[in-house]
């Protein structure tokens, strides 16, 4: 029945005028990695689209990937991230580290990881990130835990899903 | 029977039983191979569509011409349309109904279209977005049909099925013969910036204007083919259109102080543009190497300061098109130059407001060009008169016109890259539209692979060839993985209907785009593909294709069996994933009797340990397993120990003994000191954990770790 749910998130995109191309979609992928004992979180989102969130939210300038490129802005990216993307592993509250970023094209990638976790049962992700500024942004999540893939679809009005792996 | 036989047979039963008892009569099968031949899966050949893949000396298609009055309400925001249509069967059958879409239906206050949702609780909502969705009543705009009715002007019988109307006869329509009939209706024009869709107004509130960008505004014929008989399925919003080619008159009333664009010849240029315009686009005709301004950006601000209470009438003729729409605003600027395309010249357009300028005076017609240049190298000479690229703020094609993104981001009025390339990519796409499938015209509301895949696919070529550096986002092998890798549970197959696919973008464009691209990188070379790849959009220039004969023309065309890789990538949702299970290495010496006889070294790691008095090759048996249940060729880069690499692909038709596990015996002067699989990344492969031995790479996660430490 968890599919249905899914399936209605991605069947609304056409009302979006979905018929290409400039759309709003990051991807979190997580996994938990028994023999790191961690939970490591790789997230992309488009470059344009987080830009302008950091830039309105923090009032900078951070032209990335040009000479003028703001310096040291993985302060930005950390404090953005942890406000914007929380989560419960096992039901309970989780900090995460923000390890780095790198880019590639359009794109920005994000690593994060949580360690000294030994056994994951579920992952509670609340993730708003780039909804305040997009408001046709979507966040698709895609898990991978015991060798169970759980996926879902987030957005402005559903952002916080538990997805369990039993 | 001899005593010596019955014996033999005493034994032979004795052992059978005995044996019996433990395992169970064996039992045969289906051919499950993988390189199994399609022609269960695909239609059978006849003569409206032959074996090869083209069109039969039986093929037939229906032709439907449009003669239409339009008038556009500017202050209401509606659309008033008074439309004769004439039906030509050129089929072989009797029809007793046609059929007419209908697509504005689909925002009729009663349309089924929210209806099909699931809804749950939002975790919150914002305050506007409450009120639309639970306390204003829904937006009406759906057709309002006011007459149907035969030329002697009595009544047309008509159903209406939502976004589908059934004309009934007043008596069967026999092959070779035509029907005419005329309907009159009006709808109210959707915001498509606040309302969503592939058509309708964005308003500006700065200066009280509306942009329009009209489309699927009119009632329009179904196809009726031999393939689905009436393609009458319901319109929900996402899966498009399928419409016969026939040639449009169109008169549109506009306020008089409109700039407007349209399918079609513009018949009545010296009444409804200036003077100076009309010199300013004499200009343009014969300008080939930069746009030409015909209306400036002052030009334009000036207009859209006067709301004219005067009309004008545009008038249109437009020859074997498959769909008609316009784009028409105040304060449209306009600018244009000329394409040589093989001694032919075609006109390349730009309507756009100053919102988006300098981004579309900089790239928009430019990109138009590259793109009628690359596609019709890769396809057919554009065969059109002109391609027009407007700032609609959206991204939807229709003949000759497309409707693109993009306005520019930076707080000085200027645009960076990455807008700049966004609105790039989108205006080649959508302009390369009007080859796929505007002119090569698959049926998009079964198929959406057949036009997006396609289209996705030569669009990369235009970009690179726009720019060699463009940051390509879409059809590189590489790029496909993190989606064909994802829960097989929201994937579908490509040869799935567009309506029920999960992730739309990468079903029906990434996915087809890097098969193709995989194809003819990978699989058959630039010069088999691209012959055949032409080929197909040739034959199907201004025809309804549909798979099976995409399938068969790159076959027929190449002379390379594809139906392994058809099943694989279109047909299923199989993954690549090729590793090296094992490696056995192994030295030559001399046995007895002349024999020559390998010696296995089975210490760790690839390096052999022999004598240095013995004179031999080195040899490697290597099994390479397959955890992915695509075939594909396995692509081996062997690093010696001089440093020098060599790189060697097995095809793909190794796997057909054995689809998990093959074994490969390679032999050489040289020490192998690694085996990497696919090294350059040209299969999609899943899982590059198994792709190396020694084994040495990391995932995305620690190798980024690791970069961090260092």
């Amino acid at each position: 029945m968890k599919f249905k749910k899914l399936y209605f998130l991605f069947i609304i995109i056409p009302l979006l005028a979905f018929s290409t191309h400039k759309y709003y979609l990051s991807l979190t992928q997580i996994k938990f990695k028994e023999e790191s004992k961690a939970v490591q979180i790789i997230i992309n989102v488009f470059m344009d689209d987080i830009e302008i969130a950091l830039n309105k939210d923090y009032d900078i300038d951070l032209q990335l990937t040009t000479k003028k490129e703001l310096k040291n802005n993985d302060v930005y990216f950390e404090r953005y991230l942890k406000n914007k993307l929380q989560l419960k592993i096992n039901a309970l509250k989780k900090e995460f580290t923000y390890i780095g970023k790198e880019y590639d094209g359009d794109l920005v990638y994000f690593y994060l990881e949580i360690e000294n976790i030994t056994n994951v049962t579920s992952i509670e992700v609340t993730n708003k990130i780039l909804l305040t500024h997009f408001p046709k942004q979507e966040n698709l999540i895609k898990s991978e835990v015991n060798r169970i893939n759980k996926s879902v679809l987030l957005s402005k009005d559903y952002y916080l899903e538990k997805l369990s792996y039993q | 029977m001899t005593k010596t036989r019955r014996l033999v047979l005493g034994i032979l039963i004795l052992t059978g039983a005995a044996f019996g008892q433990s395992t169970k009569t064996k039992q045969g099968h289906t051919n499950q191979n993988k390189f199994k031949q399609l022609k269960e899966l695909l239609p059978t050949p006849n003569l409206q569509r032959t074996a090869s893949g083209a069109p039969g000396i039986k093929y037939t298609q229906q032709k439907v011409d449009y003669t239409m009055g339009i008038i556009l309400d500017d202050v209401n925001r509606r659309i008033y349309g008074d439309e004769t249509i004439t039906y030509h069967n050129n089929s072989d059958d009797t029809l007793a109904y046609l059929w007419v879409q209908l697509d504005q239906n689909m925002r009729a206050a009663d349309s089924k279209t929210p209806d099909i949702q699931t809804s749950k609780i939002p975790n919150s909502i914002s305050k506007t977005k409450f009120n639309k969705s639970y306390m204003d009543a829904p937006f009406d705009g759906g057709f309002k049909i006011e007459s149907v009715l035969n030329m002697n002007d009595s009544n047309l019988q008509y159903t209406v099925n939502r976004t589908m109307m059934r004309i009934n006869l007043p008596q069967p329509l026999v092959s070779g013969a035509k029907f005419e009939f005329k309907i009159k209706w009006w709808y109210n024009i959707n915001n498509h910036r606040t309302d969503g869709g592939r058509s309708g107004y964005e308003h500006f509130s700065k200066d009280g204007n509306n942009n329009y960008v009209i489309a699927q505004f009119y009632p329009r014929l179904c196809v009726y083919d031999n393939i689905e008989g009436w393609q009458n399925e319901q319109f929900w919003g996402r899966s498009e259109f399928a419409l016969e080619f026939g040639d449009f008159t169109v008169n549109i009333t506009t306020p008089e102080d409109h700039m407007l664009g349209a399918t079609g010849v513009l018949l009545n240029e010296a009444d409804v543009l200036t003077k100076k315009e009309l010199k300013r686009l004499k200009v343009a005709k014969t300008t080939f190497d930069n746009p030409v301004l015909i209306r400036t950006q002052e030009e334009a601000e000036k207009t859209e300061k006067n709301k004219s209470k005067k009309t004008k009438i545009w008038k249109f003729y437009a020859e074997n098109v498959r769909d008609y729409a316009f784009a028409t605003s105040r304060k449209f600027i306009w600018d244009a130059m000329a394409v040589d395309i093989n001694g032919k010249t075609v006109m390349a357009h730009s309507l756009y407001s100053k919102e988006a300028n300098p981004l579309y005076g900089d790239h928009s017609t430019r990109a138009v060009v590259q793109t009628l240049k690359t596609y019709s190298k890769y396809t057919f000479d554009y065969p059109y008169h002109k391609a027009i690229s407007v700032d609609g703020q959206m991204g939807m094609e229709y003949p000759q016109i497309c409707f693109n993104p993009g306005r520019p981001d930076l707080p000085d009025g200027g645009y960076s890259d990455r807008v700049k390339y966004r609105m790039i990519k989108v205006t080649i796409h959508e302009v390369g539209h009007n080859f796929f499938p505007m002119i090569v015209n698959s049926d998009e509301r079964q198929w959406t692979w057949m036009d997006e895949g396609l289209n996705s696919y030569v669009e990369m070529l235009a970009e690179l060839e726009y720019d060699k550096d463009f940051p390509v986002t879409r059809g590189y092998p590489k790029n496909i993985v993190g989606y064909m890798s994802g829960d097989q549970s929201q994937i579908a197959p490509i040869m799935s209907k567009g309506d029920h696919v999960y992730e739309f973008g990468n079903n029906a464009y990434g996915k087809p785009a890097t098969a193709l691209w995989i194809l003819r990188e990978t699989i058959m070379g630039k010069e088999l593909f691209d012959h055949a790849f032409r080929t197909y959009s040739q034959r199907w220039m201004f025809k309804h294709p549909t798979p099976a004969d995409f399938f068969r023309t790159m076959e027929d065309a190449s002379g390379i069996d594809l139906d392994w890789f058809w099943r694989g990538w279109f047909y299923s949702t199989d993954v690549t994933d090729i590793g090296i299970e094992n490696v056995r290495k192994f030295y030559a010496a001399d046995g007895e009797d002349k024999s020559v006889n390998f010696i296995e070294d089975t210490t760790e790691g690839l390096k052999i340990n022999k004598s240095k008095t013995a004179k031999s090759k080195y040899f490697y048996e290597i099994a390479f397993n397959k955890p992915g249940g695509l075939v594909m060729p396995i692509i081996v880069a062997y690093t010696y120990d001089d440093g020098t690499t060599e790189k060697k692909t097995y095809p793909a038709q190794i796997w057909r003994y054995n689809d998990n596990q093959v074994t490969k015996v390679v032999h050489s002067e040289k020490q192998i000191i690694k085996i990497v699989i696919d090294p350059d990344l040209e299969t999609a492969d899943v899982d590059l954990s198994n792709n190396s031995f020694p084994k040495d790479i990391e995932d995305a996660f620690s190798r980024f770790k690791t970069k961090m430490k260092n």
